[in-house]
């Protein structure tokens, strides 16, 4: 099927430039001056240069703190929800579970449920916990929502793992916790890296719930707190978009590394889904 | 009988005990779920039933039967909201479907610079989408903006237009914005179809004299139609949860012209602080949702079933 026609050469770079250049734009307006970013039309190029817009979404918007935040968040939800999901997708891959059909939809409904659906309970719920601007408001409700693909994406990984090995292990003495740790998880790091990679994905961009549960500044997330930026009057796109590409520089590494897992990912939840 | 009882015995409450230690293992992510998915969900049906009134000693239920869904549906936004969000919905899928579908089938043919076209189409996909929102309402500004820039440079318009400022051309510009961050996702997944179509038979069609449109729509579309309704299925459901994109963008507006049912759920109960109607139009996308959910399983049991097996 390779035949890099001139036709499918000018096609892609259609499509690179479609995507790329609105991002470019972003990161070009980054670098100029707030009296460039206001002018009509805009000047295409930054010139005076300027790291001012940097500098200012740390000194002057705290940036440092929401980004502080959003790892924290992400980073714990995406370790809850590999420790939670290797569990229940180990015992639907490999135990007898009974209406094991009606569960996996069931999960596979859930992980597309809108928000929204669920914003006015979880309120009440935090609330009376007293969760609201708290870390654990947050991780909580991202773990429960990222579960489900989770679990979809690790029990199928777990169900391409011959039986053989845990078998022996079994037979070995080894109790099912230790079978998990010492045979499965080895060799399921590609399932695990696909798993935390969409959940650290949907929980760095997650707006609504963060919005709702963590909104006073000291728990602000990225997400929050750059659409809290916004003075009265003027929005400062300026140092709206030096904290944008400060945020986006994480998870674009990531997914560049990932690559694979994720292309692989989707295909797996699409495939088998 | 003695025999096989003794032979059966041990192999029976092996198969017990796995089942025990798979509850075990399934027990917490499942609690998790249940008590902050499903009863959130269950939860919010039942404050639609309910007026809500907040005091200092926090809120209080008093049982309001449909009176919440009877003023839902007198109410000219929130019929409007529905409107808009299905619409919003369908014709965004229709369109990343299509330019979905072309970009897979330019991958494909690349032979060429591909990994790095793949991780550029991961990028607007792992995107925050409140940065994409305030990205793209700095293109469409009618004063500064890159876009009327653009256009005016080549002649194609003579005075700037303001996008985000009437209500057709709002919905237009919200609608581009998002079909520039969900394409790429729908172009993978259907990339991933398309690679697993045997290239055997699709040159054996063309050995038979099939022209590639032919061996497009008689071949390949019905090879590829498991992973394309999934691609459906996952985005309708998506794009009828739309928030953060308007809410940042348009915040609902001009007037109320961007405002989907979950921005209109947000403003009713966190802005107006009424969550017995707010629930209401909450729970209003839960049955959408099911009911889209349903239809597809519906119509593709057998394939969901091929893939749990």
């Amino acid at each position: 099927m390779k035949q890099d026609t001139r036709w499918v050469r000018l096609s892609s770079i259609i499509v690179a430039l479609f995507i790329v250049l609105p991002l470019l734009w972003m990161l070009i307006t980054s670098f100029k001056s707030p009296s460039q970013v206001g002018i009509t039309p805009p000047p295409w190029l930054p010139h005076p240069f300027t790291w001012v817009n940097y500098r200012m979404s740390f000194t002057y918007f705290g940036f440092q703190r929401y980004f502080l935040n959003s790892v924290i968040v992400a980073v714990s939800s995406t370790l809850a929800v590999l420790l939670l999901g290797t569990g229940a997708g180990y015992a639907l891959a490999r135990t007898p579970v009974r209406g094991r059909m009606a569960l996996m939809v069931g999960l596979l409904v859930i992980s597309v449920f809108p928000e929204i659906a669920v914003i006015s309970p979880l309120y009440l719920l935090m609330r009376l916990l007293g969760w609201l601007d708290t870390y654990q408001g947050l991780i909580v409700p991202y773990t429960a929502f990222n579960l489900p693909f989770s679990i979809w994406i690790l029990r199928n990984y777990f169900l391409s793992i011959p039986r053989e090995m845990e078998e022996v292990a079994q037979i070995d003495g080894a109790s099912p916790f230790r079978t998990v740790v010492s045979v499965i998880l080895p060799q399921s790091t590609p399932g695990l890296f696909t798993a935390a990679v969409f959940t650290f994905t949907a929980t760095w961009t997650e707006f609504l719930m963060a919005l709702t549960i963590d909104s006073s500044t000291p728990f602000r997330t990225i997400p929050v707190g750059i659409a809290l930026f916004g003075a009265e009057f003027t929005v400062p796109y300026g140092n709206i978009f030096a904290a944008s590409v400060i945020s986006i520089v994480p998870i674009a590494l990531m997914v560049l590394i990932f690559r694979n897992a994720i292309v692989s990912g989707l295909t797996q939840g699409a495939v088998k889904g | 009988m003695t025999i096989n009882h003794l032979t059966d015995r041990p192999k029976f409450s092996m198969q017990r005990r796995r089942a025990v230690t798979g509850l075990w293992f399934m027990a917490p992510g499942l609690l998790v779920v249940l008590a902050v998915t499903i009863f959130p969900i269950l939860y919010s049906i039942y404050m639609g039933f309910n007026t809500i009134s907040l005091t200092t000693h926090g809120f209080h239920f008093h049982w309001n039967g449909l009176g919440n869904y009877r003023l839902l549906l007198s109410s000219s936004l929130f019929r409007y909201a529905i409107v808009f969000t299905l619409v919003y919905a369908l014709v965004t899928v229709l369109v990343e479907l299509v330019l979905g579908m072309m970009t897979a089938l330019v991958l494909q043919r690349m032979a060429w610079g591909r990994p790095a076209l793949l991780a550029l189409l991961l990028l607007p996909w792992s995107l925050i989408t409140v940065i994409s929102a305030e990205m793209w309402g700095y293109i469409y500004n009618g004063v500064y903006g890159a876009l009327d820039a653009i256009l005016l440079e080549f002649g194609i318009i003579h005075k700037p237009i303001v996008w985000l400022g009437f209500a057709k051309l709002a919905i237009a510009s919200t609608m581009f914005a998002d079909v520039w961050k969900t394409m790429p996702f729908v172009a993978i997944l259907l990339l991933a179809g398309l690679e697993m179509v045997p290239v055997d038979v699709i040159e054996a069609a063309h050995m038979d004299g099939a022209s590639n449109w032919h061996v497009f729509w008689r071949i390949i579309l019905p090879l590829i139609r498991p992973t394309m309704s999934l691609a459906i299925l996952f985005r309708v459901l998506q794009a009828f949860g739309l928030f953060d994109l308007p809410f940042v963008l348009t915040g609902g507006g001009p007037g109320t012209a961007t405002e989907s049912i979950a921005v209109l759920g947000y403003q009713v109960m966190f802005q107006d602080l009424n969550f017995g109607p707010g629930a209401a139009v909450a729970s209003s996308t839960t049955v959408v949702v099911l009911i889209i959910a349903l239809a597809f399983l519906w119509v593709f049991r057998g394939m969901a079933e091929e893939g749990v097996a």
